[in-house]
């Protein structure tokens, strides 16, 4: 199998040169994870400047603006991204060193209490809620993508009103997670050097109630962003045009594990996500559109859909009505096969055409191609029967 | 009975529209427009913005789900973490209170969407659509000099599920918004609309779309060009339209696409779907002007003088008729023709 541009032609288009102040809603299936799909789109921020013929061909939108990126996951840690970028040829810690890359990792200290150092010391210091620790029932694994080599395993609260579905019990660290928490946390991010204070690692840490906690939290991501720009007005090189892409990765976990019962519902997330547009160029968010987490809510009569249910499938279709653009993951409609991942489709969101700026969307059209993830990370995507 | 119905619809239904889009004599107070993500409402959105410029009127944008206000927007109220006292609040504020202008003065207020309002948890039990929408339309407080038309267009996503009620007998918030609408504008688009019909003209299940598939991760159904057929584009109003004597008006319109006609074009772009050439192809100029007959190698028409000589026979019961006794009939009279030959042995008299 030949290497793959780290940018497949295809989807050039779609990942560089976004408009301003756009929300790309990049849809996931259990069986097809959007992980590749968001690294091109780190590549394509972060590598811009570097891979001029990309650029040439398809970001003339660039103007040659620098592209810096934070990338807020509430899924995997900073582990899985570094080494996955870096069989892409992206090396995220020297782009955090040069402050072009900011990681806020929104899982691991999720739910435990606010701490100054980044090493958890011992559980009985957890002050609010979380004194019971239950083996997480982590979110789907990447079967699609590659599986994680080691994963900072939270301790975080018993989750209030999801139910346990589809725990995953074959993966490794789970099993020793839950019991010792002093050993695993501090070795968990062994590429995060304690001398960085904002470092690579901003962990995000949810506390009280309702609209206030997710405030905080956009006071938390708010505060890397400017981290970013501030830095670049200091060193003096054209910082005025640098602009911010935000990725947020799977923030329907945070609406799945606090519910209705912390008074987080759609509206408040999409509100804390509108909020979190406002400090930035452009966002990229994936989310699952899983078939129950979706249609179970809608598909009136034969059951009363959970709150989660009524709850994702509000914040995930209307996170499509407001975006420009929805990149659809999904699995192959015929079965499973072995050079094919699964199908992208790309459409057009809710808000399309609102502004009249047509320059600025002009190469964006409705598409649907099939893609492969190879072994080594490579991706090729490509039309049907190509 | 068809021709002058189809007439009728044209010069009525088209005026209509054009009426409440335009906002004109305040036809419709409130227009409720059901989008879907198979057919959002930005088109429309944009259409009636265009109109109210148009003609002058004041716009006011509260923005539930939109970041950057529109162009041609007069007032933007953000209504992100405001609670529905706050946004009345900002939406009266926003109206400049001039009260040396005309006689009335119409305003535009536009929601973007009201799902996350109804949604949303900072909305306590005592919150009520329709008191909370009224309060748009008949602002408390001093009475102004002017009397202000003001006229509100709420979209609501309908494929966004509604929240579970607080009781079992309240209803939901759609039921309670198509209650209260004057007009309800319920968005198709057009290649589906085409793609439904093709089904239903062979008798075929009509296909959905997007959501309605229900397949596992598909958001979204609509592709530019499905069928790779370019004038299929534009937005098809499903519209109903109460009228103050409670009649209730239905019709099909087509908007085409903003890119159609320039912005300052005034005539009417709005059109019944049964009129539009994708939608109901013109019929064959020459389709049921002659009779049609089966072509074939023979010959199968007469003459006319066949025709006439095939009127002039006189058939066997006739003749019996005559009633000229009995024996006398059964007899077959035939005049020879010159064409006939005479038989000596078969034609006997």
């Amino acid at each position: 199998m030949p290497t793959q541009p780290p940018l497949p032609p295809l989807l050039a288009p779609y990942v560089s040169s976004l408009p301003p102040s756009s929300l790309i809603v990049l849809s996931t299936v259990l069986g097809a994870q959007g992980n590749w799909l968001t690294l091109r789109y780190l590549y394509a921020a972060l590598n811009a400047l570097s891979t001029s013929d990309a650029a040439l061909s398809f970001g003339e939108g660039h103007n040659g603006k620098k592209q810096k990126v934070v990338l807020v996951s509430f899924l995997r840690g900073w582990e899985f991204w570094r080494a996955e970028a870096k069989r892409l040829g992206l090396d995220l810690a020297r782009l955090t060193d040069k402050r072009q890359f900011a990681f806020v990792d929104g899982l691991s200290e999720l739910f435990a209490g606010p701490r100054t150092t980044p090493t958890p010391t011992t559980p009985t210091t957890t002050n609010t809620t979380t004194t019971q620790t239950t083996p997480p029932s982590l979110a789907p694994s990447p079967r699609g993508g590659p599986v994680p080599q080691r994963t900072v395993l939270p301790n975080r609260s018993a989750p209030g009103p999801i139910p346990a579905r589809g725990p995953q019990p074959a993966r490794g660290p789970a099993v020793a997670a839950p019991a010792p928490l002093a050993p695993v946390a501090p070795s968990a991010p062994p590429a995060a050097p304690a001398s960085r204070e904002v470092g690579p690692v901003k962990r995000l840490h949810l506390s009280g109630k309702g609209p206030a906690a997710l405030d905080r939290l956009e006071k938390d991501i708010a505060a890397v962003v400017g981290h970013l720009n501030g830095r670049a007005t200091a060193s003096a090189e054209e910082e005025d045009d640098s602009e911010v892409l935000l990725v947020l990765d799977q923030p329907d976990l945070l609406l799945a594990a606090t519910g209705p019962g912390k008074e987080i519902g759609a509206t408040e997330m999409t509100e804390w996500v509108m909020g979190l547009q406002q400090y930035v160029h452009a966002t990229v968010m994936t989310l699952a559109a899983d078939l129950p987490l979706i249609h179970n809510a809608s598909a009136a009569g034969h059951q009363m859909p959970t709150p989660l249910e009524t709850e994702h499938a509000a914040f995930a279709i209307g996170s499509a009505h407001r975006a420009h653009l929805v990149m659809q993951l999904r699995d192959l409609d015929t079965g499973a096969a072995r050079d094919v991942s699964g199908v992208l489709r790309v459409s057009k969101g809710g808000a399309w055409g609102q502004s009249d700026n047509t320059d600025a969307n002009g190469n964006w059209e409705e598409k649907e191609a099939l893609y492969f993830v190879q072994r080594d990370g490579g991706v090729s995507v490509f039309r049907r029967g190509e | 009975m068809a021709p002058t119905n189809t007439s009728h619809r044209q010069t009525h239904n088209l005026l209509l529209i054009s009426k409440l889009l335009s906002l004109r004599d305040t036809a419709s107070p409130l227009a409720l427009v059901l989008d879907s993500l198979e057919q959002p409402a930005t088109p429309l959105i944009k259409e009636y913005i265009r109109r109210a410029k148009l003609s002058k009127v004041h716009i006011t944008f509260v923005a539930f789900e939109t970041l950057r206000p529109l162009e041609g927007v007069d007032a933007f109220v953000a209504a992100r973490k405001k609670s529905p006292l706050e946004i009345i609040k900002a939406v009266n504020a926003a109206y400049p209170n001039v009260s040396t202008s005309g006689p009335s003065r119409r305003r535009l207020i536009l929601i973007d969407a009201i799902n996350p309002l109804l949604h949303a948890r900072r909305t306590d039990a005592h919150f009520n659509v329709s008191s909370f929408l009224s309060s748009f339309l008949m602002p408390q407080g001093p009475p102004t000099v002017s009397k202000v038309e003001a006229s509100l267009v709420v979209t609501f996503h309908q494929d966004v599920p509604s929240p579970p009620l607080p009781s079992p007998y309240t209803p939901s918030p759609l039921s309670m918004l198509t209650y209260l609408a004057t007009t309800i504008i319920r968005l198709h688009s057009f290649s589906h609309i085409l793609a439904q019909k093709a089904a239903r003209d062979r008798s075929l299940v009509p296909p959905v779309f997007g959501l309605e598939e229900e397949l596992d991760g598909v958001l979204l159904g609509r592709l530019d060009k499905p069928i790779g057929n370019e004038s299929a584009q534009g937005v098809v109003l499903e519209l109903e339209h109460r009228r103050k004597s409670g009649r209730g008006v239905l019709e099909w319109y087509i908007l085409p696409p903003a890119s159609r006609y320039p912005p300052q074009y005034a005539k009417e772009i709005v059109t019944l779907l049964d009129d539009h050439p994708l939608y109901r192809p013109p019929e064959e100029p020459d389709f049921g002007a002659g009779e049609e007959e089966p072509e074939s190698t023979f010959e199968l028409r007469l003459t006319d003088r066949q025709r006439r000589d095939r009127e002039g026979v006189v058939l066997p019961y006739f003749d019996a008729q005559q009633g000229d006794g009995p024996g006398e009939g059964g007899r077959i009279l035939y005049d020879m023709g010159e064409e006939d030959d005479f038989d000596e042995e078969e034609d006997e008299i």
